[in-house]
């Protein structure tokens, strides 16, 4: 899905914005990313290369330096002050994906299918493969089940590159099928959080339901709030406090909050009066710090050790076998509008995977849940790397 | 009625999710955001409500608090109600901050030694006449029977500071969210914040007297002064540091400042903390160095501070509603409210007396007490020492000027906003 790095889901809705979105979306023109990125992009196309565009690259690993298994200048009661906020992040993360879903035309909602099954592809290959891995490598679980399914979750995400007008047709197919995978995966990681959460099936099922639910009370209160709000500060009151509410409700019910993010900013695209576009502008100040902080905490969070080793290994086998089986499928399927090559655009991770891992330490907080974060930390570095090797064409990403 | 109904969906869903999952006191930061997020959100709806009542927007989110904290209607729990109390640090810091930025020095030379008379008749004359008062009604408060009069008189000049001191967060808070420019809030303003540092000073010294007196006195007493040095010393040097360092980033990339801004805030209260400097003076001075030494071009930091500073206002009042012990105002009110009267009467007296001596023009200085009514986190910070220094008469002690405060923090917002429209100062700052 877009990587909050990536194209914009609020640059859209040119239709149905109101005056108040109009405004809105007239004084995101002059936003622009953060002033390093601006540095190191122009660098590196001085020097002919790519541009660097993958800042898992640099902030994971500086959590990870920072952190208390590292240097030690964050520290484990700093990460634990963190916890709030990282909800909030997922949530606003959430926002972003649910924001950009299109379901107006029958192409959109047929590549919702097709991104979606490409998921499950992914999810159901990584999750069959680290099972099987752990119990051929004999390792102690708690709870192997979930941890499989939790990897194949973030296995299953996928950063979106930008396609132009100009590009070719599949490349703008892969483009599009690699913004939509995260859907599917972010709905079943409601699930599975509230599966981790709960001890019965009726509580599962509560708790599923509340995920939703609650999310859906918080976007019509947002959208009574937002739409008919003038004054920019109390707008950005409104927004800071619903993402808040929306991270804050689901971190309470140990459920996930990108599920809540995601039907929250589901319903303000499809909401009257532009509603996403005046979110959108107030959520974009808090984007950029946002993610760092998201990264740099996983990174600070991965503990270093033999079964975050064995478990990453497995993650980022299956996660290559997944996407690259999943993109043959889809092209198979799809001949006239999807690259033979779809696999290799599916590689690239972005944030969205950590996210989900994220989410499920903060849901369980076990050593295993712990291990999970590190495999899919270290993960999501080697996945970034394999994809630069694999996309050898020129390929710009936001 | 949009407002109203979109209230009802959030209590809706906060009621929903609080049922559904009880989490134990002792649990995690789990519950911080949802906190954060609720109380920010209809907050700023009962702000809303107070300000078209003509009160103070502050007030709103201070009687939220109260009505959806711990001790009304529970939707803030106790442990949310700490955890709210996070930003805290940051608030004080950014309050401070903007009052740094509102004081002009070169404006504020002509009138300092005016007012440094004006805050010397009120803190000295209120301090004079409650110590006596306090010491002659010594059988009418709550507090244990101390034999030695020697040691009874210390106390009461202690109870006498701890009675008279004011907030200089909450005036500096009014001033803020009424946008409030003119004669009064620039009077108040310097008063305020001159009259919190001596008073600090005072408590101090004070303290170390009563150590003397009830033979608590240590070894380690000697380092007071070197130590009130470094809290004020190291405090203004390390505030205009970062005043320094951020007036370079204004100038010379000026981007994100909002985000800036606040990391500049949690720095001074985190770092203030632990060095255990005075937030409110470290803030205040990065505040005059970047309005006094590099004044910022443009409004980009005027936007900041009005995009940043109302979310962090609206949660610092209310933890502060919702941590209001309203139990202890029910066992103690009634000396409190008495108490309460005779400080708004020594105020208003003093300051009179005050005006005539400083040579200040009697309008809007006529005025001028209403901006000392609040309290807050000083006092409560201040009493808190007390209770944790002396077992027999602390805590009694600092019952009582909990239930003082929480008086105040209600009645000084309401008093000082009406003495600014009355001043017409109200919304000057736009």
């Amino acid at each position: 899905m877009s990587d909050p790095y990536g194209s914009d889901p609020f640059r859209r809705s040119h239709r149905d914005r109101s005056e108040i979105g109009r405004d809105a979306l007239d004084e995101l023109a002059p936003l622009r990313p953060l002033g390093i990125w601006d540095v190191v992009g122009r660098t590196r196309a001085a020097l002919g290369l790519r541009p660097l565009t993958a800042p898992a690259l640099v902030f994971v690993p500086l959590g990870a330096l920072a952190g208390p298994y590292g240097a030690g200048i964050v520290s484990h009661d700093a990460l634990g002050s963190l916890y709030p906020v990282m909800s909030v992040a997922l949530a606003a993360l959430g926002i972003f994906v649910g924001a950009a879903l299109r379901l107006g035309t029958a192409d959109d909602r047929r590549l919702l299918a097709v991104g979606s099954l490409e998921a499950l592809i992914t999810i159901g290959v990584v999750a069959g493969v680290c099972l099987w891995l752990f119990r051929a490598w004999g390792l102690q679980l708690e709870g192997p089940w979930s941890i499989a399914l939790v990897l194949g979750l973030c296995a299953s995400a996928t950063s979106a590159g930008v396609a132009r007008p100009e590009d070719p047709l599949h490349h703008q197919t892969a483009m599009r099928i690699a913004d939509l995978d995260d859907v599917l995966p972010i709905a079943l990681g409601g699930i599975v959080l509230a599966m981790v959460t709960a001890d019965t099936t009726p509580m599962v099922a509560t708790l599923a339901a509340l995920n939703v639910g609650v999310a859906l009370l918080i976007a019509a209160a947002g959208w009574l709030l937002f739409g008919w709000t003038h004054d920019p500060d109390q707008r950005t009151v409104f927004v800071v406090g619903i993402v808040a509410l929306l991270g804050g409700s689901a971190a309470y019910l140990g459920v996930s909050p990108l599920l809540a993010g995601m039907v929250a900013g589901i319903v303000w695209r499809h909401a009257p009066g532009g509603v996403d576009a005046i979110i959108g502008l107030d959520l974009r100040r808090l984007q950029h710090p946002l993610v760092v902080l998201l990264l740099i905490f996983a990174g600070a969070s991965a503990q270093p050790n033999l079964l975050a080793v064995w478990i990453g290994s497995a993650y980022v086998l299956a996660r290559l076998s997944g996407k690259m089986l999943g993109g043959w499928v889809i092209s198979r399927a799809t001949p006239t509008i999807s690259p033979a090559d779809l696999g290799s655009y599916l590689l690239p991770p972005g944030v969205i995977g950590l996210g989900f891992a994220l989410s499920f330490h903060l849901v369980a907080f076990s050593p295993g849940s712990a291990s999970v974060l590190t495999a899919v930390a270290v993960g999501t570095l080697v996945s970034e790397v394999l994809a630069a090797l694999a996309l050898l064409g020129p390929r710009e990403e936001s | 009625m949009r407002r109203l109904i979109a209230l009802a969906l959030l209590v809706t869903a906060a009621v929903l999710v609080r049922r559904t999952m009880a989490l134990d006191a002792a649990a995690d930061l789990r519950d911080t955001a949802l906190a954060f997020g609720f109380a920010l959100i209809a907050a700023a709806l009962a702000g809303e409500i107070f300000e078209r009542m003509r009160l103070p927007r502050i007030s709103g989110y201070l009687v939220f608090g109260i009505a959806c904290g711990p001790y009304a209607g529970d939707l803030i729990s106790r442990s949310m109600a700490v955890d709210l109390q996070q930003v805290n640090g940051l608030a004080i810091a950014l309050i401070a901050f903007v009052a740094g930025l509102e004081m002009n020095l070169a404006r504020l030379r002509e009138t300092i030694g005016a007012i440094s008379r004006l805050g010397a008749a009120v803190l000295g004359g209120s301090l004079l006449l409650f110590s006596v008062l306090l010491l002659a009604g010594w059988s009418f408060l709550p507090l244990p029977e101390v034999p030695s009069l020697a040691e009874r008189a210390v106390i009461a000049v202690i109870l006498a500071l701890l009675v008279v001191s004011f907030s200089p967060t909450v005036s500096l808070a009014v001033i803020a969210e009424s946008r409030a420019r003119g004669p009064l809030t620039d009077l108040v303003l310097p008063l305020v914040i001159l009259a919190d540092l001596v008073l600090i000073v005072l408590f101090a010294l004070l303290l170390q007297a009563a150590r003397a007196v009830s033979g608590a006195a240590h070894e380690g007493d000697v380092g007071l002064v070197a130590l009130l040095s470094w809290e004020l010393l190291g405090s203004l040097a390390f505030g205009g540091l970062m005043g320094a360092a951020f007036a370079i980033y204004l100038r010379h990339v000026g981007r994100e400042v909002t985000l800036v801004l606040l990391g500049l805030c949690v720095v001074l209260a985190g770092v203030g903390q632990a060095l255990h400097f005075e937030i409110v003076l470290a803030s205040l001075t990065a505040g005059l160095v970047v309005e006094n030494i590099a004044p910022p071009e443009g409004d980009a930091l005027k936007h900041a501070v009005e995009r940043g500073a109302l979310p962090v206002l609206i949660v610092f009042f209310v933890a502060a509603g919702a941590s209001l012990q309203l139990d202890v105002l029910a066992e103690v009110g009634l000396v409190a409210l008495v108490l309460a009267i005779a400080r708004g009467g020594a105020l208003w007296a003093t300051s009179r007396a005050g005006l005539a001596w400083s040579g200040l023009p009697a309008e809007p200085g006529r005025l001028v007490w209403n901006g000392l009514v609040s309290q807050g986190g000083v006092t409560l910070g201040l009493a808190s020492l007390v209770a944790t220094e002396f077992a027999s008469w602390g805590p009694p002690a600092y019952t009582l000027v909990i239930a003082l405060t929480a008086l105040h923090v209600l009645a000084g917002p309401v008093m000082f906003r009406k003495a600014l429209a009355d001043a017409g100062e109200v919304g000057k700052d736009e």
